[in-house]
């Protein structure tokens, strides 16, 4: 097995002000920077019918100004002092973040305050962003291969809406929204009581939280938002279906399964599984038909992972001439050796030194740091899992990896669409599917999009793993931030 | 808003600044002439390896496109040693990475592992580098897959924009070539592989940078050991043809019908990276178009809603350069939005820009820097650059006054020099019986091409 390894913990400090916000730090000094993330308890998850992609052009508007803020001032702001800043939009949550040099942190606090205690709100700001979101949609979804259909897999997994409706929404909803559905959903969940705030990196605990609560502590809490029901059977909801697409060039496929939410022992196992099944060029499925049977030219998979019930999906380009039915038979029957025979010793070892080597680079980055201790703190209320929850996967055995395979992806209750090039003349494949729910729910969109290298010296290719030698076509699996 | 709250009138002043420590690195060089560069931070278990070499994309024979990335590509698919799933089973099962990939520049070959694993993932870097095999049925099937790559990369609208604007910018330079062809797949053998490699992959034109929880003297000695023995050979020879010297603007059309969003680059030829003008040219584009507060930005989609995101680029390569303007919009507004490019391509020659946009965009440049510092990746990226572009070794401890030493003048200077919109090639990937009438007031001269890149009628304006 793999040799002993202490990873060393952060220092996590908690505390709430007394309008309900929760606050973290993780001090450390290294580097002269600091990450601060906002994270409010709202998703997709929380949309009503007729209003999809309402969380994500909310996001959009948090940044068209606020009382002491002009619209699009916090961009300009972060970038004159030196700083990145972003939002994301997934199902379970909304966030907002900044990396800055550490003595600006007042001006992020100061920015982040200001827009959760006094959003403005005009019908032209609305008008803009909702063009922009529309164009984000054109260019990340309806323009790409593929995209929407893999997000119609989602749709077929989940049988409750608040699950199976997609994170950008459709046109038609993106155009319904009115300044009262914002200003609304702003009293509703962007609250202290309803959100955290962490700071990571350089700076002096003390001040920091006289800082803190100078800038929060007036702002009034809410009433608890509605709670929100995501629970479901667990049958999926579709088996089966065709998307026509008219710019996939070749034949794809991809199978879904509803696995367990988050931190559950199941869902370890099979985050555990996934890693073994395809991850990396060691990969079964990758060494099964990439390389064996050289059927596949890719395939991608990934974990959705929610507080409720998530997703597990593969996606399959095969090799032009190879019987689709034939690959996903190969599929399966790999899912059920491992379902059976359960993984080998070496890849026990495998995952525990693959979970190391992830668990100490990733949080190099401050900013990774705020962003972990947010989400523990928000779902669990624990932000002190980031230093612990590692341990929850080394300890999942290779008959618990076997158990879970077995009972959730070793079965026919699961989700396979393919994707058919569409002719020219066929009705073009978003038109195909019933308006408001075209898209996968688990997929956030940052409200900038990746800019063109500033200076393409700092962003040479990386040295590319053999599933992206050429610019993968697939969309990335779940979340941007 | 209370009288006691005052204080959230105007952004906050900021604290006293906190000191940044330029990390140090020591250098060493073999006999073979390799060069060492190690910066030791034991801050965390973690140490991360980069062999870089000054052989890229562009020293692919003119018939053997794509040659270097197929190469580099096969690299850890098979060994004198090891074979493809060895090399990748021993590799995740220390939990680490190992990969190699190419730009036009240069090549690397990337390491990182827990530090407990150096020695092994060292070890698995130099079987890699120094003893590919080269096996035919791993050379058939990454043909194969790259040609069936080629065929989603046609599918992809911001591929086809980039291949275009590089092809019309650098016209017989090697940086027009984005990817291999059909054909040059086809003619690469394992001969061809094995000439090139030991060609190309030589101690001479590479350094090793080494980051992390290493001991200077231990990890020098084991590079000597495993790479010692390495031949050194006389450079390949370099002799591109220079890219076209364009006169006037034109455009140049990607019929991609249906297409849900106009694909626009605007660009023309810029600098390379030593140019003396660089730092000026970032300060420019940090202004023009870099980033989420710049002028395109916040007219494309802030002001007009054409767009997700509108920015400008510079791409400063070792032996020339380009400096472009891009969105995705949607089809509709495609002519407005190459009137706001041109609004905004104009003024940024024809006006000085302001004293408060030449500070803002300082500040953020040099208030970025550090954030790059925080991870052994950005920082080995960093000395990559160093080595790789020729930028001096105190690199990064004088970036910071390069920029600031920018003027509005030098700005207006670099602007009239490179920025050229009477002369800019207008890339657009789109629908072309929907977006030609719209590029039509901007210039006439227009050519159509279909995906595949070969030329069509322009039947809208004929």
């Amino acid at each position: 097995m793999s040799q002993k390894l202490e990873i060393p913990g952060i220092s996590i400090e908690q505390f709430t002000l007394a309008n309900g916000l929760r606050v973290v730090l993780a001090e450390d000094h290294a580097v002269p920077v600091v990450s601060v993330a906002v994270y409010y308890d709202v998703g997709s998850r929380n949309e009503k019918t007729g209003r999809t992609g309402f969380a994500h052009l909310f996001e959009h508007m948090m940044f068209q100004g606020s009382e002491n803020v002009p619209k699009a001032a916090h961009f300009q702001y972060i970038s004159n002092a030196g700083g990145t800043m972003n939002g994301t939009t997934s199902s379970e949550r909304t966030n907002y973040y900044q990396t800055l040099p550490a003595n600006q942190l007042p001006l992020a606090l100061w920015l982040e305050s200001d827009r959760m205690r006094s959003l403005k709100v005009t019908q032209e700001n609305l008008d803009n962003q909702r063009q922009a979101v529309q164009e984000e949609k054109r260019l990340r979804y309806d323009n790409q291969p593929y995209v929407n259909g893999f997000l119609r897999l989602f749709e077929m997994s989940f049988k409750n809406p608040a699950n199976a409706h997609s994170t950008i929404g459709s046109m038609e909803d993106l155009d319904a929204a009115t300044v009262e559905d914002v200003r609304e959903f702003f009293r509703v969940y962007y609250a202290p009581n309803n959100a955290v705030l962490t700071i990571a990196g350089d700076f002096d605990q003390e001040q920091t939280r006289t800082l803190v609560s100078r800038y929060f502590a007036s702002i009034p809490n809410q009433p608890k938002p509605p709670a929100v029901d995501v629970s479901e059977p667990p049958e999926v909801a579709e088996r089966q279906d065709v998307f026509y697409d008219k710019l996939a060039p070749v034949p794809a496929f991809a199978l879904g399964w509803k696995v367990p939410p988050r931190r559950t022992p199941p869902f370890y196992a099979l985050m555990l599984a996934s890693h073994l099944l395809f991850e990396g060029e060691s990969s079964r499925l990758y060494q099964k038909l990439v390389k064996g049977e050289e059927s596949v030219v890719q395939i991608q998979g990934g974990i959705d992972e929610r507080r409720g019930p998530s997703g597990l999906f593969i996606v399959v380009i095969p090799k032009p001439g190879n019987e689709l039915a034939t690959i996903r038979e190969t599929i399966m029957q790999e899912l059920h050796k491992l379902a059976t025979e359960g993984p080998g010793e070496d890849e026990m070892e495998k995952l525990h030194n693959n979970l190391l080597n992830d668990g100490v680079r990733n949080r190099q980055s401050s900013l990774y740091r705020a962003q972990q201790l947010a989400e523990f703190a928000l779902y669990d209320d624990q932000p002190e899992l980031f230093n612990t929850e590692l341990n929850n996967y080394l300890k999942v055995t290779g008959a618990e990896i076997k158990e879970a395979v077995a009972k959730y992806l070793d079965t026919d209750n699961r989700v396979l669409l393919d994707i058919v090039p569409a002719p020219d003349e066929a009705p073009a494949a978003a038109t195909t599917l019933e308006p408001g729910e075209p898209e996968q729910p688990g997929s956030p969109a940052p409200q900038i999009p990746e800019p063109p290298p500033a200076e393409p010296e700092l962003s040479v290719k990386q040295p590319a793993t053999a599933a992206s030698k050429l610019e993968p076509p697939l969309p990335a699996q779940s979340d941007g931030s | 808003m209370t009288e006691e709250e005052a204080f959230r009138l105007a952004a906050p002043q900021p604290l006293p600044p906190r000191p940044l420590n330029i990390p140090e690195f020591v250098e060493s060089k073999l006999d073979n002439g390799l060069q060492i560069v190690i910066v030791e931070d034991n801050r965390l278990p973690l140490v991360s390896f980069r062999l870089a070499f000054r052989t890229g994309d562009s020293a692919d024979p003119s018939d053997l496109p794509g040659l270097t990335d197929m190469m580099t590509a096969l690299l850890n698919e098979g060994t004198e040693s090891r074979a493809s799933l060895q090399i990748a089973e021993e590799v995740e099962r220390l939990g680490a990475v190992l990969s190699a990939g190419a730009n036009s520049d240069y090549t690397t070959i990337a390491a990182s592992s827990l530090s407990l694993y150096q020695d092994q993932i060292l070890e698995l870097l130099a079987d890699i580098a120094l003893h590919p095999s080269f096996p035919e049925n791993e050379i058939e099937l990454t043909r194969e897959n790259g040609k069936q790559m080629l065929i989603q990369q046609r599918a992809q609208a911001n591929f086809l924009a980039g291949e275009k604007v590089a092809g019309v910018i650098y016209g017989q330079h090697p940086y027009a070539t984005v990817s291999p062809t059909p054909a040059s797949l086809d003619a690469m053998t394992r001969s061809t592989f094995a000439d090139f490699h030991r060609a190309s992959i030589v101690p001479n034109q590479a350094v090793m940078i080494v980051v992390g929880d290493v001991v200077r003297d231990t990890v020098i000695d084991r590079i000597n050991r495993l790479f010692g023995q390495w031949q050194q050979r006389p450079p390949v020879a370099v002799n591109f043809p220079p890219a076209p010297v364009r006169t006037r603007r034109s455009a140049y059309v990607v019929d991609r019908p249906g297409s849900a969003q106009s694909n626009i680059v605007i660009a023309n030829l810029g600098i390379n990276r030593t140019n003396p003008d660089f730092f000026s040219m970032l300060v420019l584009n940090t202004i023009l178009g870099s980033n989420a507060s710049s002028r395109l930005f916040m007219n494309l989609r802030e002001d007009k809603g054409y767009t997700y995101g509108a920015y400008s680029s510079l791409d400063a390569r070792r032996v020339l350069g380009s400096f472009r303007a891009t969105a995705e919009v949607r089809t509709a507004v495609t002519g407005d939005s190459l009137k706001e490019f041109f609004y905004e391509l104009e003024r940024i020659r024809d006006e000085d820009v302001s004293e408060k946009e030449i500070l803002n965009a300082k500040s953020y440049l040099t208030g970025v820097f550090p954030l790059r510092l925080e991870t052994q990746e950005g920082l080995v990226d960093q000395l990559v650059q160093i080595k790789m572009m020729d930028l001096p070794r105190d690199h990064l401890h004088i970036y910071r006054d390069r920029v600031n030493a920018v003027t509005v003048e030098d700005i207006r200077r670099v602007a009239q020099k490179y920025v050229t919109p009477d002369k800019a090639a207008v890339v657009v990937v789109g629908d072309a019986a929907s977006v030609v009438d719209q590029i039509t007031p901007y210039t006439s001269e227009i050519e159509v091409y279909d995906t595949e890149g070969q030329p069509k009628p322009n039947t809208v304006t004929a």
